[in-house]
């Protein structure tokens, strides 16, 4: 079995009286794509806002690869390799779509703000190298054709799609993804399943997918964790939770 | 290796503001005054453009950073100096620009005090954090003797310059430009668009907020220096609310974060209050009438352009 990469153990985070999320306990595996679904305010967000260092767990642990994220700034933990994406599209929209890509780089730069005044031969070989790497990931996605707008004249399918891109060129072990599928028609989904699998495939990386689309989740994910009510009701591959009376009952309805 | 364009650009720039220099002698003084004036404007604009344009962090303190720079130049070349060499040959093309880079140094000192507590401040919060400053700044000037306090402190030596004023412009622009052209540069922009992405980008926003309000400081400090021994005269009171506002006009209608719209808005500017004279006692009601109508018509500033990407750096 592959080593565990993500690893939340008894999580819980309250603001103030609420409990948003109470003692759950989540792992994620080298390489393996994982959804994470349940109602709405069920915590799911929450989840990724406490993987990725926006809020501190009240109690419990999170560890990425065994080194705790405990305490660190969402910088510091997107350096450590977790990347992601947002509920609600969050681009560098006065940035070209380039630059959007380009920018997110930064985790691998050698050279900074003094290298940028001297402009020495090194400076312009790595500044070189970043373009080429931009243009490819661009290129991967088919957004070389818009890569000098900028990213919030784009369409919102590609918007989506240039978050993700974005996100991957931090190059992390672990890419989050907060419902890409939102306010997607039926074929954009469906292009969406090839595209997350592609990535996974292409990248190697683990997956862990927030998404309130039963066909994308049950269609791309190997493991499914339920969160309802910040809790955890139940963990299995796709067809265990499809036949979980807990997790009928608690979301895909009673039937 | 071949140094890049920018930077021959920029060596060619200087030695133009050096011979220009040499026949200043020749220039009607009235005309140099305003041409100087509009030089240090271009200082200070570009370098509060880093700060409230790119950075998009809103500082209200640029007058004080000025009045730092102004006053500790100005004390180096007036008491220090002449203590320690005696002559006045060397002053002004060896302690004159040293006074310079050390106004700059001490303003940029200040800016990270002042900036350091106040950066998780945003927008509103940090614009009245950065206006009291700049108001401490000149209470404290106003109150200090050594410094001549609310009379001013005259006597300072007019070294200033074409050469100085335009060559001081020059390397600020190159400076912001090449800073903000460069993988790492984008992220100022990045972080004025999105905090929260920046972060989760693996950008350190404080780092970058931090190193904005550094370089933008320690040019605001040079401009004060060259003001100083351009007038030979300073005074608390110059260096007042109006005068921060006056440099938030500059970036705001050269279109935030544009290198070349700001430049040209703060010659423009410089000029137009001259060019208002004409009015009397009227002309600062045209000034802040042209404002308005400026601000109506284009909100987006005057010289704003849709960014269009740079692959190149």
């Amino acid at each position: 079995m592959p080593d565990t990469l993500l690893d939340l153990s008894n999580v819980t985070i309250r603001f103030g009286g609420l409990t948003a999320v109470s003692s759950v306990s989540i792992t994620v595996r080298e390489g393996e794509l994982v959804g994470l679904i349940g109602p709405n305010g069920a915590g799911k967000t929450t989840v990724f806002n406490l993987v990725t260092g926006v809020y501190q767990p009240t109690e419990g642990s999170i560890h990425l690869a065994g080194s705790s994220l405990a305490k660190l700034k969402p910088f510091q933990i997107t350096n450590l390799g977790i990347a992601r994406t947002f509920q609600n599209i969050r681009l560098f929209p006065s940035l070209t779509v380039y630059d959007n890509v380009r920018v997110a780089f930064h985790r691998h730069l050698q050279n900074h703000s003094l290298q940028s005044l001297i402009r020495s031969s090194n400076f312009q070989k790595e500044e070189a190298k970043l373009q080429a790497r931009t243009l490819e990931l661009l290129t991967l996605f088919n957004l070389q054709r818009v890569q000098d707008e900028p990213a919030k004249s784009l369409s919102y399918g590609d918007q989506r799609r240039l978050e993700i891109l974005r996100a991957l060129a931090t190059k992390p072990r672990l890419l989050l993804l907060d419902e890409p599928a939102a306010g997607m028609n039926p074929s954009e989904k469906t292009e969406l399943m090839t595209l997350i699998r592609f990535i996974r495939d292409t990248f190697g990386l683990a997956i862990l997918l927030v998404e309130h689309d039963m066909k994308v989740v049950m269609g791309i994910c190997e493991r499914i964790h339920v969160l309802e009510y910040g809790r955890k009701i139940a963990e299995g591959t796709p067809s265990a939770i499809r036949a979980d009376p807990k997790v009928i009952a608690a979301y895909l309805g009673d039937n | 290796m071949v140094p890049p364009k920018s930077q021959c650009l920029l060596i060619a720039l200087l030695a133009i503001a050096a011979l220009i220099s040499a026949f200043s002698g020749r220039i009607d003084a009235y005309l140099l005054d305003v041409a100087l004036g509009a030089g240090i404007s271009i200082v200070l604009a570009s370098s509060l453009n880093l700060i409230n344009g790119f950075t998009g962090q809103f500082s209200l303190g640029h007058a004080g950073f000025m009045a730092v720079g102004a006053y500790t130049s100005a004390m180096l070349t007036t008491t220090l100096a002449p203590k320690l060499l005696g002559q006045t040959e060397l002053l002004q093309w060896v302690v004159f620009p040293l006074s310079l880079i050390a106004g700059g140094l001490l303003s940029a000192l200040v800016g990270v005090a002042v900036g350091a507590p106040s950066l998780r401040l945003k927008g509103d919060y940090l614009a009245i954090v950065t206006l009291g400053f700049g108001e401490i700044i000149k209470v404290i000037l106003q109150n200090l003797d050594a410094v001549g306090g609310a009379r001013g402190l005259t006597g300072i030596h007019t070294h200033t310059s074409l050469f100085w004023v335009f060559g001081s412009a020059t390397v600020t622009v190159y400076v912001v430009w090449s800073l903000l052209n460069s993988t790492f540069g984008r992220g100022f922009v990045a972080v004025a668009d999105d905090e929260v992405a920046s972060e989760a980008m693996g950008l350190n926003t404080t780092h970058y907020k931090i190193t904005a309000f550094v370089v933008g400081s320690f040019f605001a400090g040079v401009a004060g220096g060259l003001y100083a021994h351009l007038k030979g005269y300073l005074n608390p009171s110059g260096f007042s609310f109006d005068k921060s506002i006056e440099i938030v006009v500059m970036v705001i209608l050269g279109g935030m974060g544009r290198h070349s719209g700001v430049i040209v808005a703060a010659v423009l500017l410089t000029a137009l209050t001259e060019v208002l004279r004409s009015f009397g006692d009227y002309r600062m009601i045209v000034y802040s009438l042209l404002l308005i109508i400026l601000m109506l018509t284009r909100p987006q500033g005057l010289f704003f352009w849709p960014l269009k990407g740079k692959k190149s750096t």
